[in-house]
């Protein structure tokens, strides 16, 4: 009963900041790849797994360290995966395509006070990763991989799955949070300064439930073996 | 305590990573997959006809996880029950797996474009063959370069996971990677070379992609040739360097590696902002410039 308890516990937090990750993310999908959004010129869930994933990579490195050493190495991985592939992306934006990074939904960067407007394409909604949207990011990176891992830890030390078998199921919850905050987004979201980031609420909702169900899976999975 | 054979190690699977990054894209160019492909499939409803190989397998991510799963399988049912070195094994998993990657992309081309025919688009037979033979090279190169740095974590470096779910989740993450910065120049810069330099393209213009190449009509393969001068290179530094940093900051012990990953972080969040500002100082504002100057071709 403790076992599944502490399950329940830690898969339910581990998707709800899965979910809320995602959402801190700044994803412009076809649109950024054509420079007329802002964000990184690729689809929510794609670029959340792609780090969240690398942040399991680098905690279950750590397999047989503590808890906490596993949480943060799954989070900093996340966050390193995002901030190289948004500083090459920005490389990109900049010296391959020749516009600046900028935002159309506010009129000033709420971290640097750098005008926007006057910089954003006509026709455009923006483009590029400006610093606001650069530090989303790597929240949303800090929040997916810690709950990536945290499932990961939940999965390996508490029901003492074999690691691959952690691995594959700790992935297949990552995308399923990932996929339901997308859907939340619905396409494009610049970070945590963007109007939709208000969606949040309902993502923790749908997480919540996500966790119960596939907590009392994996449990009842690691009773048969 | 970090040791040169360690680190070498890393700089090896970086290595390997940058030139899976760089082929990655590459094939991702050659068959317009990942999100540009959205605008080269919507130009025969706006009546402009291309010879593109107009392909979307799936997501990039999940293609590649599902190249890396194929490969990194093989290679390890080969390398376990057949007992072949694995060089071996893998030359046989990337083989198996560029056939079924060769069927996956004509199947997705062939589906797209016939189901242009509505608006009186042709399939052309020329295309799809001539471009299969470099999305399977590219494809092949790139596969074979993530079951290589998987084999060096799992047999080396002792990581828990196993082969084939190492090649799993760095495939996703080439994809994701490739997707997000390679891509950019692809869609961006190739799509559209006949608007102003600098200017982000109209949503509302987005079918009229540009269909001549430098002679002739454009192919897919002329687009390859365009970014493998940047985006392709980029995207392979990309996934090199964050393969490398997830990798060598581990070296560091528990909390070591946690710190070694928050300074990159760090660093990489400054160096944006400078380039940002640089950006926005030398390329101006957008204030001088009439709408129609950036919407109609030049």
């Amino acid at each position: 009963m403790d076992k599944l308890i502490a399950v329940l516990v830690l898969i339910t937090l581990g998707s709800i900041m899965v979910n809320v990750g995602v959402h801190y993310v700044p994803v412009g999908g076809a649109p950024a790849a054509m420079a007329t959004a802002t964000g990184v010129g690729t689809g929510t869930t794609q670029l959340a797994a792609g780090s969240g994933l690398t942040g399991l990579i680098t905690a279950a490195a750590m397999s047989q360290k503590p808890f906490l050493v596993i949480l943060w190495n799954g989070a900093l991985g996340a966050a390193t995966m995002m901030a190289i592939t948004m500083l090459v992306g920005n490389f990109i934006y900049v010296y391959g395509v020749g516009c600046p990074p900028c935002s159309a939904k506010v009129d000033k960067d709420p971290i640097t006070g750098w005008d926007q407007e006057a910089y954003v394409t006509p026709g455009t909604e923006g483009h590029g990763i400006p610093t606001v949207s650069f530090v989303s990011g790597i929240l949303g990176g800090l929040l997916g991989g810690s709950g990536g891992a945290m499932v990961y830890y939940a999965l390996y030390k508490v029901l003492g799955m074999s690691a691959a078998l952690a691995g594959i199921l700790a992935m297949g919850f990552f995308y399923a949070n990932a996929v339901l905050a997308s859907y939340n987004i619905g396409g494009t979201i610049e970070g945590y300064h963007d109007p939709k980031f208000t969606r949040l609420p309902k993502a923790v909702v749908c997480s919540l439930v996500f966790g119960i169900v596939a907590s009392v899976i994996a449990y009842y999975l690691s009773t048969l073996m | 305590m970090v040791g040169f054979t360690e680190i070498g190690l890393a700089a090896a699977m970086g290595a390997l990573a940058t030139i899976a990054g760089a082929f990655e894209d590459a094939e991702s160019d050659v068959g317009s997959q990942s999100n540009p492909n959205s605008q080269v499939q919507l130009a025969p409803q706006m009546m402009n006809f291309h010879r593109y190989f107009n392909k979307a397998i799936s997501g990039e991510p999940v293609s590649y996880m599902l190249y890396g799963a194929i490969a990194g399988t093989v290679t390890w049912v080969m390398m376990t029950k057949f007992g072949l070195p694995f060089l071996a094994a893998a030359a046989v998993g990337v083989g198996v797996n560029a056939l079924i990657h060769m069927v996956f992309a004509t199947t997705a081309h062939l589906g797209r474009m016939a189901s242009a025919a509505e608006f009186g688009h042709p399939i052309y037979l020329d295309v799809v063959l001539s471009h299969l033979g470099p999305i399977a090279g590219f494809g092949g190169i790139a596969t074979f370069a993530i079951v290589s740095l998987a084999y060096i974590q799992w047999a080396l470096l002792k990581h828990p996971f196993p082969l084939p779910l190492l090649a799993a989740l760095w495939g996703v993450t080439v994809g994701a990677i490739g997707s997000s910065t390679g891509d950019v120049h692809y869609g961006a810069e190739r799509l559209y070379q006949h608007y102003p330099f600098g200017g982000g393209v109209p949503v509302a213009a987005h079918g009229n992609i540009t269909r001549k190449a430098e002679t002739g009509i454009r192919n897919s393969m002329d687009s390859v040739y365009f970014c493998a001068k940047f985006g392709n290179p980029l995207t392979g530094l990309c996934f090199g360097l964050v393969v490398f940093f997830s990798t060598w900051a581990g070296l560091f012990g528990q909390w070591g590696a946690v710190i070694a990953m928050g300074l990159v972080t760090l660093g990489c969040l400054i160096v944006s902002n400078r380039v940002e500002k640089k950006a926005r100082e030398s390329y101006g504002t957008y204030e001088d410039v009439e709408m129609d100057e950036i919407c109609d071709p030049v």
